[in-house]
């Protein structure tokens, strides 16, 4: 196996699909072969070789390394699979699109649908991304359905949105309407939330390290006895971000229950 | 072979292959845990009549658990997958889901079992029905847990219990010079295997009085007391192994979750038994087989014993 590193030359100034980037399928080409790699760009195609310095250096397992901000593209890391993929910069919308497994790290921000119906694998993002993190794409039914999306900084509107499985955590603060019509699966929210969070809302669980302004109408008291069930979370976070990780077992969340106005067996708990 | 006087008869236990779980159940404190323990495994002393045999495998502390409450481990063998998920959708159901405060998980890491894996049991996802609609799934790290509104908060099971080809029915008899010393040689070896690992001796207190042999001049009954051994039908039973010398004879049956578990409990009975020796009152130690057919599993007595320390002969 191979490492491949892709470093920025030339941004094309247009949008740049970047779904045929995967490590494992670039392990296996020479480095003039991906620089032959024809990537959709709009109503136009472009090289790899023309926007990117490539290089290859041997290890133990597959990877791709791109160095630079790349906010420009797109669907990075879509369908991966398995290997690693760690962009030094900024990444563009779609970043991880149905990804099943495998790492992929973003050290700048993402743009827009990260992490959108990805069902496995690890996406971490350093900064911010944009709107409808793992959410579905416009008029699907589900959004995410597992693996986890850390997200370090802020997060855009409508984070999780129809997700269905698998774990969210945002390090900053969430745009309005985070946790809308969630399926179930579990959002973890460190900072501030915007209005209408938890709108729609039929299961799941949507942990806030921070006290919202209010509560939404439609959320009631969720009551006590989910001791249990609050050790295993919490344990199951340890290895995650901060202040995930460092929540305890013995300090009891408020529980609220919602949202009622559709099958109100979501869960919404308040720590601290 | 003799160790300390003792005899060891150059004979094997005969045993079968058996589907096995572990589960833990973890509770508010220890005695809570003990007691949904103490039920689920209760009449469950044989296959025959119980529809599996289970015990109480070992406590566990707070850092041993998932939820990190004080548990116990137990451990149930069937005759097969169905009959093992069957027992365990039951007795976890009467037992551990009444049960005040309790929680059950699976106890066996596939990824470190040695014993060979079989097809999953359901837990949770069976008894989740209790819950009557107001029942949650979670995923956590890759395991589903379902979350059932009960009286006291939630009962919290996990999805599956992982189950195993394991091996039921390896044994020892222990033969004494009365009573008092039958009881003090089967207490001592069961004591010295309930500290192994991966092991339960399903019988009340870990030992069976009532051997039996397969078969019966009824024709209803499968099984019947085992007569060569009953002190009483000495000179009266033709098949007799015993001599007017023995007066009590008690067995222990040892169910593990591999042949080896199995051999090695064998090993610390026959050290515990041997240890006493002819002057604390044990005659023999011999085992039960049906001549080899029946069981792929033979553990050989002296072969056990080659390396128990004790005097020779």
């Amino acid at each position: 196996m191979s490492t491949t590193t892709l470093r920025v030359r030339n941004a094309p100034g247009c949008r740049v699909d970047a779904a045929r980037l995967l490590p494992g399928a670039l392990a296996a080409l020479t480095v003039a072969e991906i620089g032959r790699i024809v990537l959709p760009a709009g109503n136009e195609r472009c090289a790899a070789g023309d926007v990117f310095d490539i290089s290859r250096t041997e290890g133990d397992a597959a990877a791709l390394e791109i160095e630079g901000d790349v906010p420009w593209l797109d669907r990075l890391g879509a369908h991966l699979a398995e290997g690693r993929i760690d962009v030094r910069g900024s990444s563009g919308d779609h970043t991880g699109f149905r990804m099943t497994g495998g790492e992929l790290r973003i050290d700048g921000n993402s743009g827009d649908f990260t992490g959108c119906q990805m069902s496995g694998g690890r996406l971490t993002v350093g900064g911010h991304s944009g709107d409808f993190a793992a959410g579905p794409l416009p008029g699907d039914m589900e959004g995410m359905t597992g693996g986890t999306l850390t997200i370090r900084g802020n997060t855009g509107a409508r984070l999780g949105d129809r997700m269905r499985r698998g774990l969210v955590l945002v390090g900053g603060d969430a745009g309005e309407c985070a946790a809308s019509r969630l399926v179930a699966g579990t959002i973890g929210i460190a900072g501030k939330l915007a209005p209408h969070f938890g709108y729609g809302m039929r299961r799941g669980t949507l942990l806030l390290a921070q006290p919202p302004a209010c509560l939404p109408p439609t959320f009631s008291d969720g009551g006590q006895g989910f001791d249990v069930f609050w050790s295993l979370f919490v344990r199951s976070l340890a290895a995650e971000i901060a202040p995930f990780s460092t929540l305890k077992g013995s300090t009891l969340p408020r529980r609220y229950t919602g949202d009622l106005a559709v099958d109100g067996r979501g869960e919404l708990l308040l720590v601290g | 072979m003799q160790i300390n006087d003792t005899l060891i008869d150059d004979t094997f236990a005969e045993a079968f292959p058996m589907k096995a779980t572990r589960l833990v159940i973890t509770a508010h404190t220890p005695v809570w845990a003990n007691h949904a323990a103490q039920s689920l495994t209760g009449f469950a002393t044989s296959v025959i009549g119980c529809g599996c045999e289970a015990g109480i495998e070992r406590e566990l502390g707070c850092h041993e658990t998932p939820d990190g409450r004080p548990g116990v481990a137990v451990l149930l063998f069937a005759v097969s997958t169905k009959e093992l998920a069957k027992q365990v959708e039951r007795r976890v159901g009467q037992c551990v889901l009444t049960c005040p405060t309790t929680a059950v998980y699976s106890g066996i890491d596939p990824a470190t079992s040695r014993a060979p894996l079989s097809d999953n049991a359901p837990l949770g996802s069976s008894l989740r029905f209790f819950g009557d609609g107001w029942q949650i799934s979670k995923m956590l790290g890759g395991t589903r847990y379902w979350r059932v509104p009960v009286m006291d908060g939630e009962f919290v099971a996990e999805e599956s219990a992982v189950t195993v080809k394991a091996v039921g029915g390896g044994n020892l008899l222990l033969l004494a010079r009365d009573t008092d010393a039958a009881l003090r040689v089967a207490e001592s070896a069961v004591q010295a295997m309930r500290r192994l690992p991966n092991v339960i001796m399903p019988f009340p207190g870990g030992v069976v009085r009532s051997g039996s042999k397969v078969g019966s001049k009824y024709a209803a009954a499968p099984a019947s007391t085992n007569d060569a051994f009953c002190p009483t039908l000495v000179g009266l039973s033709p098949k007799s192994e015993l001599d007017a010398e023995v007066g009590c004879v008690l067995e222990i049956v040892i169910d593990g979750l591999t042949d080896s578990d199995v051999g090695a409990a064998m090993t610390a009975g026959i050290t515990a038994a041997a240890g006493l020796g002819r002057a604390g009152g044990v005659l023999r130690i011999s085992a039960g087989n049906y001549g080899g057919k029946l069981g792929p599993y033979h553990f050989h007595l002296r072969q056990l014993a080659a390396g128990v320390e004790g005097r020779r002969a």
